[in-house]
Protein backbone atom coordinates (compact mmCIF):
# COMPACT_ATOMS: atom_id res chain seq x y z
CA UNK A 1 0.00 0.00 0.00
CA UNK A 2 1.13 3.35 -0.79
CA UNK A 3 0.73 4.73 2.34
CA UNK A 4 2.22 2.82 4.27
CA UNK A 5 5.73 4.06 3.05
CA UNK A 6 8.36 3.80 6.09
CA UNK A 7 7.06 0.52 6.82
CA UNK A 8 6.97 -0.61 3.07
CA UNK A 9 10.57 0.87 2.29
CA UNK A 10 12.49 -1.08 5.43
CA UNK A 11 11.12 -4.48 4.66
CA UNK A 12 11.18 -3.82 0.61
CA UNK A 13 14.99 -3.06 1.32
CA UNK A 14 15.09 -6.93 3.10
CA UNK A 15 13.26 -8.26 0.09
CA UNK A 16 15.82 -6.68 -2.09
CA UNK A 17 18.72 -8.54 0.45
CA UNK A 18 16.94 -11.73 -0.13
CA UNK A 19 17.66 -11.39 -4.26
CA UNK A 20 20.71 -10.29 -3.63
CA UNK A 21 21.44 -13.55 -1.63
CA UNK A 22 20.03 -15.84 -3.94
CA UNK A 23 22.42 -13.48 -6.98
CA UNK A 24 25.02 -14.50 -4.90
CA UNK A 25 24.67 -18.41 -4.83
CA UNK A 26 24.01 -18.14 -8.63
CA UNK A 27 27.42 -16.18 -9.11
CA UNK A 28 29.26 -18.67 -7.17
CA UNK A 29 27.60 -21.37 -9.05
CA UNK A 30 28.62 -19.74 -12.97
CA UNK A 31 32.54 -19.23 -10.99
CA UNK A 32 32.42 -22.71 -10.44
CA UNK A 33 31.22 -24.16 -13.92
CA UNK A 34 33.49 -21.71 -15.58
CA UNK A 35 36.85 -23.43 -13.91
CA UNK A 36 35.08 -26.64 -14.63
CA UNK A 37 35.24 -26.25 -17.96
CA UNK A 38 38.46 -27.08 -20.35
CA UNK A 39 38.84 -23.73 -21.94
CA UNK A 40 37.50 -21.05 -19.69
CA UNK A 41 36.48 -17.35 -20.72
CA UNK A 42 38.62 -15.25 -17.89
CA UNK A 43 36.67 -12.09 -18.32
CA UNK A 44 33.66 -13.72 -17.29
CA UNK A 45 35.49 -15.69 -14.46
CA UNK A 46 36.52 -12.13 -13.43
CA UNK A 47 33.44 -10.66 -13.70
CA UNK A 48 31.41 -12.74 -11.95
CA UNK A 49 33.87 -13.55 -9.02
CA UNK A 50 33.63 -9.65 -8.45
CA UNK A 51 29.99 -9.59 -8.78
CA UNK A 52 30.08 -12.45 -6.11
CA UNK A 53 32.24 -10.68 -3.59
CA UNK A 54 30.40 -6.91 -4.06
CA UNK A 55 27.64 -8.54 -3.23
CA UNK A 56 28.45 -10.32 -0.44
CA UNK A 57 30.03 -7.36 0.96
CA UNK A 58 26.83 -5.07 -0.18
CA UNK A 59 24.21 -8.05 2.19
CA UNK A 60 26.64 -7.58 4.69
CA UNK A 61 26.53 -3.84 5.33
CA UNK A 62 22.69 -3.74 4.36
CA UNK A 63 21.77 -6.17 7.49
CA UNK A 64 24.43 -4.93 9.43
CA UNK A 65 22.68 -1.48 8.85
CA UNK A 66 19.41 -3.11 9.46
CA UNK A 67 20.27 -4.86 12.89
CA UNK A 68 21.67 -1.53 13.84
CA UNK A 69 18.69 0.57 13.53
CA UNK A 70 16.71 -1.59 15.17
CA UNK A 71 18.85 -1.80 17.99
CA UNK A 72 17.83 2.06 18.16
CA UNK A 73 14.52 1.73 17.78
CA UNK A 74 13.39 -1.31 19.54
CA UNK A 75 12.34 -0.82 23.27
CA UNK A 76 11.58 -4.22 24.18
CA UNK A 77 7.71 -3.42 25.19
CA UNK A 78 4.95 -4.20 22.82
CA UNK A 79 3.26 -1.74 20.42
CA UNK A 80 -0.24 -1.03 22.59
CA UNK A 81 -1.58 1.33 19.64
CA UNK A 82 -4.05 0.82 17.77
CA UNK A 83 -6.65 1.96 15.07
CA UNK A 84 -9.33 0.45 16.62
CA UNK A 85 -11.74 3.11 17.81
CA UNK A 86 -11.77 5.06 14.13
CA UNK A 87 -12.25 1.80 12.68
CA UNK A 88 -15.20 1.27 14.99
CA UNK A 89 -16.62 4.94 14.05
CA UNK A 90 -16.12 4.53 10.19
CA UNK A 91 -18.25 0.86 10.92
CA UNK A 92 -20.89 2.74 12.50
CA UNK A 93 -21.07 5.52 10.44
CA UNK A 94 -21.90 2.51 7.68
CA UNK A 95 -24.11 1.12 9.69
CA UNK A 96 -26.05 4.65 9.42
CA UNK A 97 -26.10 4.64 5.85
CA UNK A 98 -27.09 1.59 5.69
CA UNK A 99 -29.98 1.90 7.98
CA UNK A 100 -30.76 4.81 6.19
CA UNK A 101 -30.59 3.13 2.93
CA UNK A 102 -33.00 0.51 4.36
CA UNK A 103 -35.98 3.03 5.48
CA UNK A 104 -35.93 4.93 2.13
CA UNK A 105 -36.11 1.48 0.40
CA UNK A 106 -40.00 0.99 2.86
CA UNK A 107 -41.06 4.70 1.96
CA UNK A 108 -40.45 4.19 -1.56
CA UNK A 109 -42.17 0.48 -1.74
CA UNK A 110 -45.44 1.90 0.68
CA UNK A 111 -45.46 4.84 -2.03
CA UNK A 112 -45.44 2.38 -4.78
CA UNK A 113 -47.92 0.92 -2.77
CA UNK A 114 -50.18 3.47 -2.69
CA UNK A 115 -49.97 4.36 -5.99
CA UNK A 116 -51.24 0.58 -7.35
CA UNK A 117 -53.83 0.75 -5.31
CA UNK B 1 27.01 2.64 19.51
CA UNK B 2 25.92 6.39 21.75
CA UNK B 3 22.23 6.16 21.22
CA UNK B 4 22.01 2.18 22.09
CA UNK B 5 19.21 2.09 24.93
CA UNK B 6 18.65 -0.52 27.12
CA UNK B 7 16.93 -3.39 25.90
CA UNK B 8 15.72 -6.13 27.73
CA UNK B 9 17.97 -8.91 28.00
CA UNK B 10 16.14 -11.32 25.67
CA UNK B 11 15.85 -8.05 22.95
CA UNK B 12 19.42 -7.19 23.04
CA UNK B 13 20.32 -11.12 22.83
CA UNK B 14 18.62 -11.54 20.16
CA UNK B 15 20.23 -8.81 18.47
CA UNK B 16 23.78 -9.97 19.15
CA UNK B 17 22.47 -13.41 18.35
CA UNK B 18 21.77 -12.16 14.44
CA UNK B 19 25.12 -10.25 14.57
CA UNK B 20 26.84 -13.48 14.91
CA UNK B 21 24.58 -15.39 12.68
CA UNK B 22 25.20 -12.90 10.07
CA UNK B 23 29.22 -12.98 10.79
CA UNK B 24 29.02 -16.42 10.26
CA UNK B 25 27.05 -17.00 7.43
CA UNK B 26 29.01 -14.47 5.27
CA UNK B 27 32.66 -15.93 6.71
CA UNK B 28 31.26 -19.58 5.75
CA UNK B 29 30.14 -18.39 2.31
CA UNK B 30 33.46 -16.65 1.32
CA UNK B 31 35.81 -19.23 3.08
CA UNK B 32 34.25 -22.24 1.21
CA UNK B 33 34.00 -20.41 -1.85
CA UNK B 34 37.88 -19.83 -1.96
CA UNK B 35 38.58 -22.70 -0.83
CA UNK B 36 36.72 -24.23 -3.34
CA UNK B 37 38.65 -22.43 -6.36
CA UNK B 38 42.15 -23.02 -4.62
CA UNK B 39 41.05 -26.88 -4.77
CA UNK B 40 40.10 -26.44 -8.64
CA UNK B 41 44.47 -25.76 -9.23
CA UNK B 42 45.63 -28.39 -10.95
CA UNK B 43 49.08 -29.61 -9.05
CA UNK B 44 52.08 -31.82 -9.74
CA UNK B 45 51.48 -34.86 -8.10
CA UNK B 46 51.62 -35.87 -4.57
CA UNK B 47 51.80 -38.61 -2.72
CA UNK B 48 48.23 -40.14 -3.31
CA UNK B 49 47.70 -40.94 -7.12
CA UNK B 50 46.18 -38.49 -9.41
CA UNK B 51 43.09 -40.59 -9.51
CA UNK B 52 42.87 -40.67 -5.76
CA UNK B 53 43.52 -36.56 -5.62
CA UNK B 54 40.80 -36.19 -7.96
CA UNK B 55 38.26 -38.06 -6.19
CA UNK B 56 38.97 -36.33 -2.85
CA UNK B 57 39.12 -33.14 -4.50
CA UNK B 58 35.72 -33.97 -5.63
CA UNK B 59 34.24 -35.06 -2.38
CA UNK B 60 35.62 -31.85 -0.57
CA UNK B 61 34.17 -29.80 -3.40
CA UNK B 62 30.52 -31.05 -3.19
CA UNK B 63 30.97 -30.51 0.79
CA UNK B 64 31.73 -26.79 0.46
CA UNK B 65 29.19 -26.43 -2.37
CA UNK B 66 26.95 -27.33 0.25
CA UNK B 67 28.25 -25.22 2.79
CA UNK B 68 27.80 -22.29 0.62
CA UNK B 69 24.25 -23.22 0.26
CA UNK B 70 23.92 -23.95 3.89
CA UNK B 71 24.35 -20.49 4.64
CA UNK B 72 22.51 -18.83 2.15
CA UNK B 73 19.80 -20.64 3.55
CA UNK B 74 20.62 -19.21 6.84
CA UNK B 75 20.88 -16.09 5.67
CA UNK B 76 17.61 -16.08 3.97
CA UNK B 77 16.16 -17.20 7.20
CA UNK B 78 17.73 -14.32 9.27
CA UNK B 79 15.88 -11.82 6.60
CA UNK B 80 12.43 -13.46 7.65
CA UNK B 81 13.44 -13.22 11.02
CA UNK B 82 14.69 -9.72 10.84
CA UNK B 83 11.56 -8.78 8.67
CA UNK B 84 9.32 -10.17 11.48
CA UNK B 85 11.14 -8.24 14.38
CA UNK B 86 11.01 -5.07 12.15
CA UNK B 87 7.36 -5.59 11.90
CA UNK B 88 6.43 -5.92 15.64
CA UNK B 89 9.42 -3.51 17.01
CA UNK B 90 9.49 -1.00 14.59
CA UNK B 91 7.75 1.66 16.74
CA UNK B 92 7.99 4.66 14.27
CA UNK B 93 6.43 2.94 11.25
CA UNK B 94 4.03 1.44 13.48
CA UNK B 95 2.87 4.70 14.47
CA UNK B 96 2.81 6.16 11.09
CA UNK B 97 0.91 2.71 9.84
CA UNK B 98 -1.58 3.87 12.73
CA UNK B 99 -2.17 6.98 12.17
CA UNK B 100 -2.57 6.56 7.86
CA UNK B 101 -4.87 4.23 8.56
CA UNK B 102 -6.99 6.00 11.55
CA UNK B 103 -7.23 9.43 9.08
CA UNK B 104 -8.21 7.12 6.22
CA UNK B 105 -11.16 5.64 8.51
CA UNK B 106 -12.10 9.26 10.16
CA UNK B 107 -12.07 10.77 6.59
CA UNK B 108 -14.70 8.01 5.37
CA UNK B 109 -16.97 8.49 8.56
CA UNK B 110 -16.78 12.26 7.45
CA UNK B 111 -17.86 11.72 4.08
CA UNK B 112 -20.69 9.04 5.29
CA UNK B 113 -22.39 11.77 7.95
CA UNK B 114 -22.12 14.14 5.05
CA UNK B 115 -24.23 12.43 2.74
CA UNK B 116 -26.52 11.31 5.08
CA UNK B 117 -26.94 15.03 6.65
CA UNK B 118 -27.47 16.12 2.77
CA UNK B 119 -29.80 13.30 2.01
CA UNK B 120 -31.90 14.16 5.14
CA UNK B 121 -32.42 18.07 4.07
CA UNK B 122 -33.77 16.70 0.89
CA UNK B 123 -36.14 14.12 2.24
CA UNK B 124 -36.68 16.69 5.12
CA UNK B 125 -37.79 19.08 1.70
CA UNK B 126 -39.56 16.62 0.68
CA UNK B 127 -41.35 15.34 3.25
CA UNK B 128 -43.07 19.00 3.71
CA UNK B 129 -44.23 19.11 0.37
CA UNK B 130 -45.81 16.17 1.17
CA UNK B 131 -47.40 17.25 4.17
CA UNK B 132 -48.28 20.80 2.83
CA UNK B 133 -50.34 18.62 0.26
CA UNK B 134 -51.97 15.98 2.43
CA UNK B 135 -53.10 18.34 5.34
CA UNK B 136 -54.35 20.60 2.90
CA UNK B 137 -56.58 18.20 1.04
CA UNK B 138 -60.54 17.62 1.81
CA UNK B 139 -59.83 14.15 3.27
CA UNK B 140 -57.59 14.84 5.60
CA UNK B 141 -59.79 15.31 8.38
CA UNK B 142 -62.25 12.41 7.37
CA UNK B 143 -60.71 9.53 7.71
CA UNK B 144 -58.77 7.94 10.38
CA UNK B 145 -56.19 4.79 11.26
CA UNK B 146 -56.20 2.85 14.07
CA UNK B 147 -51.99 3.32 14.70
CA UNK B 148 -51.27 -0.35 13.24
CA UNK B 149 -52.75 -0.15 10.06
CA UNK B 150 -50.82 2.92 9.39
CA UNK B 151 -49.01 1.98 5.55
CA UNK B 152 -46.38 5.03 6.67
CA UNK B 153 -42.53 3.27 8.87
CA UNK B 154 -42.37 4.44 11.69
CA UNK B 155 -39.26 6.73 10.93
CA UNK B 156 -41.72 8.74 9.15
CA UNK B 157 -42.77 9.92 12.07
CA UNK B 158 -39.43 10.67 13.93
CA UNK B 159 -38.90 14.33 14.50
CA UNK B 160 -35.29 13.78 13.01
CA UNK B 161 -36.25 13.74 9.80
CA UNK B 162 -38.10 16.17 9.87
CA UNK B 163 -39.55 19.28 12.53
CA UNK B 164 -43.26 19.20 10.68
CA UNK B 165 -44.20 15.73 10.67
CA UNK B 166 -47.08 15.11 13.33
CA UNK B 167 -46.67 11.67 15.63
CA UNK B 168 -50.32 10.83 14.48
CA UNK B 169 -50.65 8.60 11.70
CA UNK B 170 -52.01 9.24 7.91
CA UNK B 171 -55.20 8.10 7.12
CA UNK B 172 -56.06 6.18 3.94
CA UNK B 173 -57.04 8.43 1.11
CA UNK B 174 -56.57 10.07 -2.26
CA UNK B 175 -53.53 11.69 -0.07
CA UNK B 176 -51.24 8.57 -0.76
CA UNK B 177 -51.42 8.58 -4.14
CA UNK B 178 -50.61 12.37 -4.29
CA UNK B 179 -48.22 11.82 -1.61
CA UNK B 180 -46.90 8.67 -4.13
CA UNK B 181 -46.81 11.65 -7.02
CA UNK B 182 -45.18 14.89 -5.30
CA UNK B 183 -42.08 11.84 -4.74
CA UNK B 184 -41.30 10.63 -7.71
CA UNK B 185 -42.26 14.31 -9.34
CA UNK B 186 -39.59 15.90 -7.40
CA UNK B 187 -36.87 12.68 -7.81
CA UNK B 188 -37.83 13.43 -11.46
CA UNK B 189 -37.05 16.85 -11.51
CA UNK B 190 -33.97 17.15 -9.93
CA UNK B 191 -32.52 14.77 -12.21
CA UNK B 192 -34.04 15.63 -15.23
CA UNK B 193 -35.61 12.11 -16.13
CA UNK B 194 -38.88 10.93 -15.24
CA UNK B 195 -38.86 7.44 -16.18
CA UNK B 196 -38.57 4.11 -14.48
CA UNK B 197 -39.52 5.42 -10.60
CA UNK B 198 -38.17 2.57 -8.95
CA UNK B 199 -34.98 2.76 -10.88
CA UNK B 200 -34.69 6.59 -9.97
CA UNK B 201 -35.57 6.07 -6.75
CA UNK B 202 -32.92 3.57 -5.99
CA UNK B 203 -30.29 5.30 -7.96
CA UNK B 204 -30.65 8.18 -5.20
CA UNK B 205 -30.55 6.12 -2.26
CA UNK B 206 -27.51 4.37 -3.99
CA UNK B 207 -25.46 7.45 -4.26
CA UNK B 208 -22.07 7.40 -6.38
Amino acid sequence: MATYSLANERLRALEDIEREIGAILQNAGTVILELSKEKTNERLLDRQAAAFTASVQHVEAELSAQIRYLTQVATGQPHEGSSYSSRKDCQMALKRVDYARLKLGDVARTCEQMLEN
Amino acid sequence: MAQQRALPQSKETLLQSYNKRLKDDIKSIMDNFTEIIKTAKIEDETQVSRATQGEQDNYEMHVRAANIVRAGESLMKLVSDLKQFLILNDFPSVNEAIDQRSQQLRALQEECDRKLVALRDEVSIDLYELEEEYYSSSKADADSWAPEQSPWPEHLMDRQFTATIRPEPFPPCRGMEIIGRLVWRRLSLENGVPQDRGALLWAELSGP
